[in-house]
C-alpha cells in the first residue's frame, strides 16, 4: 500500500487525469494539476510525497520544478516524465536530485513499481 | 572484388564544401529537429491512448460489465490489441528520436549493432513490401566506431534500398557485421540475380560518402551462390580521410 500522497504534473490534461485516475484505482492519493506553477502553488495544501513530473512543459521547464519542489521539502521524490528519445534529459535530471524517471509512453507496472520505490525510501527516513 | 574507385580529383569535386553543401548541411539539421520534435508530441498522443485504454482495462477488470464473458473477452482482446500497437509505436519512435538525433553530433562513438537497429527500424518497411525476409548475423563485442554516425545510416540506407532494387520477392537479405582485424564489416548478402551488373553499387555519390567516413566498399561472389555486398570501416577512423 503506497502511503505517499501523488502529485502529477503534466500540461498534457487528458494524459494526467487518466493517469491520476488509474493511481486512484489502485488505492492512492493522487491529484493532478497542469502547469509546473500550479504544482508549485500545490504543495502546501496537498503535502505530496511523491510528484510525478513532465519534463516539458509550456511554463516552466520541469527541472526549474524539480528545484522549486526539492527547495521547498527535499523529502519529496520526484518521478521525471520524458518523451525524449535518449536517456539522456531522465540522466541529467536524477544528477539534479530526481528519484528516477521513465519514458512516455508509460509501462504503468514500472511507474507503479518505480512509485513502490519511493515510497518505501520515503518510509525509511 | 574492389568496386570502382573514383580519382582524388573527382572526389574533391564532389565533396567540396560549398554554399550549396552548407545549405544542404543546415537543411538536414532543420529535418532532424523537425522529426524530433513530431517523435517527442506522437509519444504524448500514444502516452494518453495507452493510459486511456489501461483505464478501460482497469474498468473492466473491476467487473463493470458483470458476466458476459464473450463481451468482456472481446474488450481485452481490443485493448489488447491497442496496447500491441502503442509498443510497436512507442518502439519506431524511440528509434525516429534517435536518428533524428544524429545530425545533432557529426561526429562520434557509436556501436555498429546499435546504429543499424535503429534504422531497421524504418528499413523494415520497405523490405516487407518488397516480400523480402530480413535476417541477422550481427557480431558480439564489435568495438565501438568512432565516425559520422548520420552518414553512415544515410549509406546503410542507399546498399539496402539498392539490394532490395536487385533481389526478387521471397528472397532472404542477411544483414551481417563482424570484426576483420581492426576493419569492422557491414555485410548484406543476398542470392545472386540477373539484375547485378558490375556498376550496380558504383553510384559516385556513394562512393565518395563511404571515402568521407574512411570506408571502402566490396563486392564478393560466394561459393553458394549469394552476394556478398561489404562496407569496411576502419574501427579508429580519422575525422578528415583525405
Amino acid at each position: 500500500m503506497i502511503k505517499s500522497k501523488v502529485l502529477i504534473i503534466d500540461d498534457e490534461i487528458e494524459f494526467a487525469s487518466t493517469l491520476c485516475q488509474r493511481l486512484k484505482l489502485r488505492g492512492m492519493a493522487a491529484v493532478d494539476v497542469h502547469s509546473g506553477a500550479e504544482g508549485i502553488a500545490c504543495l502546501p495544501k496537498m503535502n505530496p510525497g511523491i510528484v510525478i513530473l513532465d519534463l516539458k512543459m509550456p511554463d516552466m521547464n520541469g527541472v526549474d520544478v524539480l528545484e522549486k519542489i526539492k527547495e521547498y521539502d527535499p523529502s519529496i521524490e520526484v518521478i521525471m516524465l520524458t518523451g525524449h528519445g535518449s536517456s539522456g534529459s531522465g540522466v541529467e535530471a536524477k544528477e539534479k536530485g530526481a528519484f528516477d524517471y521513465a519514458m512516455k509512453p508509460l509501462d504503468i507496472k514500472d511507474l507503479l513499481n518505480t512509485i513502490e520505490a519511493a515510497d518505501n525510501k520515503r518510509s525509511k527516513v | 572484388m574492389k568496386l570502382r574507385t573514383i580519382s582524388a580529383a573527382r572526389y574533391r569535386v564532389l565533396v567540396d564544401t560549398n554554399i550549396e553543401d552548407r545549405i544542404r548541411q543546415d537543411q538536414i539539421e532543420s529535418f532532424g529537429r523537425l522529426m524530433a520534435g513530431f517523435a517527442h508530441d506522437m509519444k504524448n498522443h500514444l502516452g494518453i491512448i495507452r493510459e486511456s485504454n489501461g483505464l478501460m482495462g482497469d474498468i473492466l477488470g473491476m467487473g463493470a460489465l458483470g458476466e458476459d464473458a464473450r463481451l468482456v473477452e472481446r474488450l481485452e482482446k481490443s485493448i489488447a490489441s491497442i496496447e500491441r500497437r502503442v509498443a510497436v509505436s512507442a518502439n519506431i519512435l524511440h528509434h525516429l528520436s534517435g536518428l533524428a538525433h544524429r545530425p545533432d553530433t557529426p561526429c562520434s562513438s557509436f556501436q555498429v549493432n546499435d546504429l543499424i537497429e535503429e534504422e531497421y527500424a524504418f528499413l523494415e518497411r520497405f523490405s516487407r513490401l518488397k516480400q523480402v525476409a530480413v535476417e541477422w548475423e550481427l557480431g558480439k563485442g564489435l568495438p565501438a566506431l568512432y565516425n559520422d554516425p548520420a552518414l553512415l545510416q544515410h549509406i546503410i540506407y542507399r546498399i539496402y534500398s539498392q539490394c532490395l532494387g536487385v533481389m526478387e520477392s521471397g528472397h532472404i537479405l542477411t544483414l551481417i557485421t563482424a570484426q576483420d582485424g581492426t576493419n569492422t564489416l557491414i555485410a548484406f548478402r543476398f542470392p545472386r540475380t540477373s539484375r547485378v551488373e558490375d556498376n550496380t553499387f558504383g553510384n559516385d555519390i556513394l562512393l565518395a560518402a563511404i571515402t568521407k567516413i574512411g570506408g571502402s566498399l566490396e563486392r564478393v561472389e560466394n561459393k553458394d551462390d549469394t552476394i556478398d555486398i561489404r562496407l569496411v570501416l576502419s574501427s579508429l577512423v580519422e575525422e578528415d580521410t583525405e
